[in-house]
């Protein structure tokens, strides 16, 4: 048999017919440009939908260290008072500070060192500081125990993930019933997201002059 | 052939980036529970201070009325919390303080529990 391959119905005209034409390849290319457009604007929302989520984690979880953080000093406090600033507090609170006193049977062997927990009442103080960096214009809470010198490491704010900024933290002491109410809102600088969580919390040592 | 390779692999890639983000789709339920469990706090703080008097415990809503509505769902959304409390046993007590929505609140559901004794 004999292969024609030139020709009107040859071989070579044939391969030379498949592929892609230009009208086909003017079709397709807009639809892949369309696609891969889509495509990417949906990975775009999803980063950012990613974002805003960790921010609001962020305030989230603050907010709660911050309240678990009053609560718990609030609960073992004998006295309790806003400072100035009416978003700052001072907390004196029973502590118990066994580091002067360490008892030992026999001279000064490390063995047989025996911790003694003083009961006698030792109080510490802790201020529950709102306080606007130098350079910021937004405020964030310091858990300090001295306030006279700036603090330095806020216990809200300054998270990669999401900064967080102070609105307001408000206490109410109700003497008559020893109980302490707290409002603390929060919002975040990167969604601009508020929370605001409210508590009480019975203060059975509260000193009532 | 190289069309269904193609298109293969970009259904695939469609398909990886939805199914991620999925579970992203926001979702106020942890917002929520953490303000609800600071109401119940709120309730259980109000019945301490009530047993250190040596009174009987009450299982009304002795907070703030204003603590039961909440913004935290969204600005302008306001959420209303409903709050249940049990009082069972004898002294001392176990009080179970249950925090639900008061509207559409499906399966949300913030209980806790502590034990209370009242001074006599």
């Amino acid at each position: 048999m004999r292969l024609k391959l030139n020709g009107r119905f040859g071989l070579l005209n044939k391969i030379r017919s498949r592929g892609f034409v230009f009208v086909e390849f003017a079709i397709a290319l807009p639809l892949l440009i369309l696609l891969m457009y889509g495509l990417g604007n949906v990975s775009v929302k999803i980063f950012e939908l990613g974002k805003i989520q960790l921010a609001d984690y962020v305030l989230e979880e603050e907010a709660q260290y911050v309240m678990e953080r009053i609560t718990h000093l609030a609960r073992a406090a004998k006295e309790i008072k806003p400072l100035n600033d009416s978003n700052s507090i001072k907390i004196v609170y029973h502590a118990v500070d066994n580091s002067e006193n360490f008892y030992t049977f026999n001279g000064d062997e490390p063995a047989n060192r025996y911790w003694l927990f003083s009961s006698e009442d030792v109080w510490e103080t802790q201020f529950i500081l709102a306080y606007k960096k130098d350079g910021r214009d937004y405020t964030n809470l310091y858990a300090v125990h001295r306030n006279d010198i700036p603090p330095s490491n806020p216990i809200t704010g300054e998270n990669f993930f999401g900064d967080t900024q102070l609105v307001s933290l408000q206490c109410e002491l109700d003497e008559s019933k020893k109980i302490l109410h707290i409002e603390l809102v929060m919002a975040s600088l990167v969604t601009n997201n508020e929370i605001k969580i409210a508590t009480a919390v019975f203060m059975p040592g509260l000193e009532v002059p | 052939m190289l069309n269904v390779i193609f298109l293969t692999l970009i259904t695939s890639l469609a398909a990886t980036i939805l199914f991620n983000a999925a579970p992203r789709v926001h979702n106020p339920q942890s917002t929520l529970r953490l303000t609800a469990l600071y109401l119940a706090n709120e309730q259980f703080a109000q019945l301490e201070s009530l047993a250190a008097a040596g009174e009987p415990l009450q299982t009304n809503f002795l907070g703030k009325p204003e603590d039961l509505i909440t913004e935290n769902a969204g600005k302008g959304k306001p959420t209303e919390f409903k709050v249940t409390t049990e009082v069972s046993g004898s002294n001392p007590y176990e009080v179970t303080v249950t925090v639900t929505l008061k509207e559409g609140g499906g399966n949300f559901e913030v209980k806790a529990k502590r034990t209370i004794w009242v001074a006599e």
